[in-house]
């Protein structure tokens, strides 16, 4: 029995919006009171459909405007004899396929018309203008808003300044948009001004805070890694709270990227201890990430290495390992094997009594490249001092490690590093103490 | 009253007297204590004319009543020895190099000579006389005398004050029978401090009395001094350390032999070494900006021990920017050379002052404030 009356009544005038409102209002389209449309929005329609859909992909669509078949919104609804509405192109694609039935019903298909379904297509097109509509506002709002607070800052101080900043942190941390209003008008080179020798921390943390979120020139990057500013940077980092201590290490690692810079004059040793410190706060593990990604940036230079190792980093980088995550773990082993290719490192490294056991305990542990780092460092420290390494790295159990290693699948290199090792560990020992010391039995289990 | 009451009751009230009395002042010497508690102390240290005094006048001048009428004339005599001392100390000077080779540019005028002979024969006493319109005139001419310009040029190498140039240029003002120091003279004028000076202030901030009482202790940092400074080194906030970076060329005033800067250095070391700073914080004042910029493209570096292995890059004022950096990375490599692994979390911060500039001496003790208030915070663990 057909259920429904395909229409060849009156066709839904497109200048009406009598439907929408009322569905609106009463909640049908889940869209809350959206208010009434402009009939502009219907005259022009040059606001294409496909576009709109595309720069709301995040909004939440209504169910009622989605295709069963492709999950998508319609773009030219029909209706079959069943009353369920498809997308026509995908209804059509799917009798082709042989099929005479209701894809969400089931149904055979006692009528193999498809009816447009013109109401539909006209809610459909006006829910997704009025959305649009409105972004596009706020969009201006927000990039009004942009223009006028870069323009007070001009004139301001103090903790109107503060405020203003905070401001903008805010907007350009919401809205994408607002990141090009900035560009656009300055802003960079702006916010950058306000750093300077007598910057307050209130103020300075607050620019950081913008400018990470933006994408910076060249020029800009210049600007900022001068010497001043930079001291400033690192001053803030060391006294910041956790988000401004993130805040700034992000900062500088995007200075650092891209530019060619001489890294004794932006690594130094405030910027080291500051990072050190960051990186051994448990609390905030985002930090230590952040944190040690820079570290690994900035030992990548040679130059920094053995200042770094002064501080005393060596010891407070081992006493972190065990507890980190594998990404972590990656980047404290990267920077460690980059510090052990300087003699202070090895030194270093050596007389950390906890070197050994933390690095032996992350072979074939984590991943393929933690493994590999460990096995550089430990051949490294074991190279440089055999006789006192070889025997704690054996008590460490290291040997067991080292067959796991070579009988697995890792590349070819690894296991003839391994094998070096292991040779390297054995000298000392004849074969039976060795093996007894191997604790093979471990292996087996 | 005592005749008609008992002798046991004249006694519990006066028991009751003394005692109310004694419960007053227990809970004065609470209250006290209790202020005390929240002043936080600071120490002005540094080697002799680093610029301490200075900063303890501007800090007088920012943030207590100033100077009053009676202090500022208590400063002419002060202006006087100054200008007399100096003089001398050029005049001597130039007699000096005139011995050596290339001496011809240091010989004076015969007039100045004898003017010379008299003003130096004033400055060696103990008593100076106000300076009038006549001796103004006779050291202006001296002043201007070639010689003692060539002297000049070679300041470094005597020990010629800071403020020399200023008073010099400013004679006939400072003779005048009703000269009143102004604040400039007053921040110019150059004692050597002996003892300890101390003030206690509130930074007034923008929203005014912020509540931070400070108690500022200034020093004197010549040697023979630095043995009282050990009394004042408990419950420190924070050291404010005051560094002439102009000096890395001169020598000490007690001791000729020694460079200024390497004393710096090795007092800047065994302060940092101190137990009882074990929590202060640091703030290093690398002072006399003014006059290192002046002088740095033209004296290299090197010339002090410390900073010999410096190159220049460029010229100019990248070049004299390049040179603080160079100088401050020095001093922070020291400051962590010199700091045990557990002090290493105690604030360290390095300022670029000139002391006499008023302006800059308010931003940057703003800042030391923000930093001292956050620090605060942190230690109560509300950051």
């Amino acid at each position: 029995m057909p259920m429904y009356q395909p229409s060849s009544r009156r066709e839904v005038d497109s200048s009406q919006v009598l439907d929408l409102e009322t569905a609106v209002k009463d909640g049908v389209l889940g869209g809350g009171g959206g208010g009434v449309i402009t009939t502009a929005a219907f005259a022009s329609d040059k606001l294409d459909l496909k576009i709109m859909i595309e720069e709301l992909e995040s909004m939440d669509v209504p169910t009622v405007f989605i295709c069963p078949i492709s999950l998508e919104p319609m773009h030219d609804p029909v209706t079959l004899c069943t009353g369920q509405t498809y997308e026509r192109s995908n209804i059509l694609k799917w009798f082709s396929l042989g099929h005479c039935t209701c894809p969400t019903t089931m149904q055979e298909l006692w009528d193999d018309s498809v009816t447009p379904n013109k109401t539909l297509q006209q809610l459909i097109y006006s829910w997704f203008s009025q959305k649009y509509l409105a972004m596009k506002k706020r969009s201006e709002d927000v990039q009004g808003r942009v223009k006028e607070i870069l323009e007070n800052l001009k004139k301001i101080k103090g903790q109107a300044r503060v405020q203003a900043l905070k401001e903008l942190r805010q907007v350009v941390q919401a809205h994408g948009s607002a990141k090009k209003t900035v560009v656009e008008n300055g802003g960079i080179g702006l916010i950058s001004s306000l750093l300077g020798p007598f910057t307050t921390h209130a103020v300075g943390s607050e620019v950081i805070g913008v400018l990470v979120s933006l994408n910076l020139d060249l020029n800009s990057k210049s600007d900022l890694l001068q010497p001043a500013k930079m001291s400033l940077i690192v001053d803030i980092l060391n006294e910041g709270s956790i988000e401004t201590k993130i805040n700034c290490t992000r900062l500088i690692g995007m200075l650092m990227e891209g530019t060619d810079f001489a890294s004794e004059n932006i690594a130094s040793l405030s910027l080291l201890v500051g990072l050190l410190r960051l990186v051994k706060d448990k609390k905030h593990p985002n930090g230590v990430l952040v944190g040690l990604s820079l570290l690994e940036t900035i030992c990548s230079h040679e130059s920094v290495r053995s200042s770094f190792v002064n501080v005393g980093a060596v010891p407070q980088l081992v006493e972190l390992i065990p507890g980190l995550t594998n990404e972590c773990l990656e980047l404290v082993l990267h920077v460690l094997e980059l510090l052990s290719s300087t003699p202070e490192g090895r030194l270093a490294l050596k007389d950390c009594p906890n070197t050994i056991p933390n690095i032996v305990k992350l072979l074939m542990k984590a991943s393929e490249n933690c493994t590999q780092l460990a096995l550089s460092i430990l051949w490294a420290i074991c190279k440089f001092a055999p006789e006192e390494c070889a025997s704690l790295a054996v008590d460490a159990g290291v040997a067991a490690k080292l067959l796991l290693v070579i009988q697995s699948g890792c590349n070819p290199m690894l296991k003839q590093r391994s094998a070096e090792l292991l040779k390297l560990c054995s000298l000392n020992y004849t074969t039976t103490i060795f093996i007894s010391k191997c604790k093979l039995t471990r292996t087996i289990q | 009253m005592g005749l008609l009451c008992s002798k046991n009751r004249h006694y519990t009230e006066a028991d009751t007297e003394e005692n109310t009395q004694a419960a007053e002042i227990e809970r004065r010497i609470e209250q006290e204590t209790k202020a005390e508690k929240h002043i936080q102390k600071l120490l002005l240290l540094g080697a002799g004319e680093s610029g301490k005094s200075t900063i303890f006048k501007q800090i007088k001048l920012l943030f207590q009543t100033g100077f009053d009428e009676a202090e500022l004339k208590s400063y002419v005599s002060v202006i006087d020895a100054n200008i007399y001392q100096t003089i001398k100390i050029l005049y001597d000077g130039s007699k000096e190099f005139a011995q050596n080779a290339d001496s011809s540019k240091y010989i004076l005028s015969s007039e100045n000579k004898i003017i010379g002979e008299k003003l130096s024969e004033i400055g060696s006493k103990l008593d100076y006389p106000r300076l009038n319109r006549e001796l103004a005139e006779e050291i202006g001419n001296l002043w201007k005398d070639s010689a003692i310009q060539e002297t000049y040029a070679r300041g470094n190498e005597l020990q010629v004050p800071d403020c020399t140039n200023y008073f010099m240029e400013n004679l006939q003002r400072l003779s005048d029978a009703n000269y009143l120091p102004t604040k400039e003279d007053v921040l110019y004028a150059r004692v050597r401090t002996t003892g300890v000076v101390e003030i206690q202030f509130s930074p007034v901030g923008e929203n005014k009395k912020s509540g931070e009482v400070y108690r500022l202790f200034d020093v004197g940092g010549q040697r023979n001094e630095r043995r009282k400074w050990i009394h004042l080194f408990e419950g420190v906030t924070a050291v404010i350390f005051c560094a002439a970076i102009n000096e890395y060329d001169q020598t000490l005033f007690e001791d000729e032999q020694k460079n200024r800067m390497m004393e710096t250095k090795e007092l800047f070391d065994w302060v940092l070494k101190q137990p009882c700073f074990e929590k202060t914080s640091f703030m290093l004042f690398l002072n006399k900006f003014d006059i290192f910029e002046a002088k740095v493209l033209t004296v290299p570096l090197n010339v002090c021990e410390w900073f010999k292995d410096y190159q220049p890059v460029s010229t100019g004022k990248q070049e004299i920017e390049h040179t603080y950096e160079y100088i401050k990375k020095k001093f922070e490599e020291l400051y962590f050379r010199s700091t045990a692994p557990d002090r290493v979390d105690r604030v360290f911060k390095v300022y670029r002052t000139t002391a006499l500039d008023q302006k800059v001496v308010k931003k940057t003790f703003k800042l030391v404030d923000e930093t001292l208030r956050r620090r605060n915070l942190f230690e109560a663990g509300l950051l």
